[in-house]
């Protein structure tokens, strides 16, 4: 992976050379930045989340979960109490509930996991650990040939610090 | 037209300290860097936390001394007195588990509803959720006479071919509990990642514990990508926690509200008891951040402005309960039901009446108090209100359980109930558990959420009014769709 890291003090900064960037196709951009911006979310443009879907899924199957093992269990041992039905669906909705629940939120960080890629193992390319205090940075993945293009468009648009790496 | 409203101070006009708007909720933290300095320093041990721990473990040694004579004793000694079988165990199990909503409240109800005071008392009330939670499922084990079987109430393939009672509401209670414990565990760890990544990235910091932080922090790296996910995810999971912290508190209720106990069988127990629930935790959320804001020097994180809006929660709360009490005795008189009126007699003014009476003056009146905002925006009155509010909450499930149980329908069954040192020992330890825990947290990950508080902080521009964004970091020409971003 090769490309060019520029480092920003202000968000407005960011903002215009992402905007540049984008506009010039050098290459596909990453942003950092210590904490969710709106401005940067904008300027990127990346479209929705996927991660509902496992939400979703996930939703669906802990409800079905939740209703079936409470069925099948007083079917596979009927206990007959007052007369009443053997699979009542009422109290049973207890726990297509609370699977609803369980299996939903685990299969959401399962998306966000998997869409987010992480947890990831080696993070010393185009990464710096200002990033996560107060500077914002963009990564420009880029052939060496380019790299000069996007060096001079970080700089015109006021990166604090602009270096290549591979 | 003559108006009421004050005019927009000019924009040169210096600002008052305290005192938040739209776009400016935390006038005294000006930058990233300050957010990150102030929040991390509160990380190092003093010997006054020391101190603190060294009693928190010695309470609970104190309650596990007392539980191992109870497995040797039997159940016997805990002070039960047929046909009360429920005592300090079950009332501190619902006393815990309503501990651990208001935390769920604060970080996930709130965050919907982009409630700004939630930001720099989330992260607290989220942890004492988790760990409330934890000491709340102590209690239906210690209460088992064999509490080596409890896994037996957990549905599993097994050589008895025994499967719960999916009818019964104690079943419905594991389900609830484990589902509660895991998604608020799972909440308050995402919402961790990106602070334990800002732990990491620091220069002094030691090899181990770099090491520790780069596991927990899963290689987070502050991307787009990965702050899309993470925002789009903590929607979602803050939108399953909402109706969750609403049914397991009531899942809760139902373990009495399906009996035929007078005081019991009632069908105002689950949305009573979830305005209970709420109500104990925001005391104790009170009770845990107006200290730990004074130790810190976090004062001007969890501000004035932020105590006085939890505290219209808190009283909001108190008027919900007291309105729940008011109703059962209306209920009682008005059902003509012999047996609930002399059983509601007996609680208000027979053999119960202080508990009835500590119950009143703690949820009812005293917190009538902050309807006066110069106590809603004192610290020392908040703290001294939330003690209240603890011992209150803990007696209003002595006073569901107890008096109930001690003068059900028949007078040959009417008794009495006293707790025993068994009980209070392991009473005393349920706090020292809670503590230890909590003590340790503090002390180890950053106890305010820094990312979210940098997020209502104005970033650093180098031309105001460009992309949108005025001079202080608010965007003028459209909403945000990051939740919690204005919060």
């Amino acid at each position: 992976m090769r490309g060019v890291l520029g480092a920003f003090r202000e968000l407005d900064a960011t903002v215009s050379a992402i905007e540049a960037l984008k506009a010039s196709r050098i290459g596909e951009i990453r942003v950092f930045s210590p904490t969710p911006r709106h401005e940067l979310e904008h300027a990127i443009d990346a479209g929705p989340s996927p991660v509902r879907r496992f939400t979703l899924i996930g939703g669906a199957v802990g409800a079905t979960f939740g209703y079936w093992i409470a069925i099948w269990a007083s079917d596979y041992w009927p206990l007959v109490v007052g007369g009443k039905a053997i699979a009542s669906w009422v109290p049973y909705t207890v726990f297509g509930f609370e699977m609803m629940v369980l299996i939903g939120g685990l299969s959401t960080v399962v998306g966000l996991l998997i869409n987010a890629r992480v947890p990831r193992l080696s993070m010393m390319v185009g990464y710096d650990p200002r990033f996560s205090h107060g500077d914002y940075g963009i990564w420009v993945e880029c052939p060496p040939e380019k790299a000069g293009a996007a060096e001079g468009l970080l700089r015109e648009h006021g990166a604090v610090e602009v270096r290549r790496e591979r | 037209m003559a108006t009421l409203a004050k005019p927009i101070p000019a924009d040169d006009e210096p600002r008052r300290p305290n005192i938040a708007s739209a776009d400016v909720q935390l006038p005294a933290v000006k930058d990233y860097e300050q957010v990150d300095r102030e929040i991390i320093r509160t990380l190092h041990p003093t010997v006054a936390w020391f101190i603190g721990l060294g009693v928190a473990v010695f309470f609970l040694i104190t309650g596990i001394a007392a539980w191992m004579y109870q497995i040797h004793q039997g159940l016997g000694v805990a002070g039960y007195n047929p046909p009360v079988m429920w005592g300090v165990y079950i009332i501190t199990f619902v006393f815990w588990i309503g501990i651990g909503h208001a935390g769920t409240l604060i970080s996930a109800i709130l965050y919907l509803f982009r409630a700004g005071f939630r930001t720099t008392i989330y992260r607290c009330s989220e942890a004492m959720t988790v760990f409330a939670v934890m000491t709340a499922a102590l209690f239906p084990i210690l209460h088992l006479g064999r509490p080596w079987k409890f896994f037996w109430l957990i549905p599993y393939p097994n050589w008895r071919y025994l499967w719960p009672q999916f009818k019964s509401p104690l079943v419905w209670d594991v389900f609830a509990i484990l589902t509660y414990f895991t998604i608020s565990s799972t909440f308050l760890y995402i919402g961790l990642i990106p602070d334990i990544a800002v732990l990491r990235d620091r220069e002094n910091i030691s090899p181990i514990r770099k090491r520790i932080f780069s596991i927990l922090a899963l290689g987070w790296r502050n991307t787009d990508r990965e702050w899309r996910h993470f925002a789009r995810a903590y929607l979602f999971l803050a939108a399953f926690s909402t109706p969750l912290v609403l049914s397991v508190h009531s899942v809760v209720s139902f373990d009495f509200a399906m009996a035929l106990t007078p005081g019991w069988h009632t069908t105002i127990f689950p949305p009573y008891f979830v305005a209970g629930a709420i109500f104990s935790g925001l005391g104790m959320v009170f009770t845990i951040i107006i200290p730990l804001r004074k130790w810190f020097g976090l004062r001007h994180y969890v501000t004035l402005n932020h105590l006085d809006a939890a505290a219209k929660l808190c009283l909001f709360t108190s008027l919900v309960v007291g309105c729940a009490y008011m109703s059962e005795w209306f209920i009682a008189w008005y059902s003509g039901n012999e047996v609930e009126k002399s059983f509601f007699a007996n609680r208000i003014w027979g053999q119960w009446w202080w508990a009835s009476a500590i119950l009143y003056w703690c949820n009812m009146i005293i917190p009538l108090s902050l309807f006066w905002q110069r106590l809603r925006r004192s610290p020392g009155w908040l703290f001294f209100l939330s003690i209240f509010i603890n011992i209150g909450m803990w007696f209003e499930r002595f006073v569901i359980v107890v008096p109930s149980l001690s003068h059900e329908f028949s007078p040959w069954q009417w008794t009495s109930y006293r707790p025993t040192w068994v009980d209070y020992a392991i009473l005393a330890g349920s706090f020292g558990w809670f503590s230890m825990w909590f003590l340790l947290f503090i002390k180890q990950l950053p106890v305010i959420a820094i990312a979210e508080v940098k997020e209502i902080i104005p970033p650093r521009l180098k031309r105001p009014h460009q992309h949108g964004i005025g001079p202080t970091g608010r965007h003028l020409d459209y909403e945000p769709d990051t939740p919690g971003e204005f919060a």
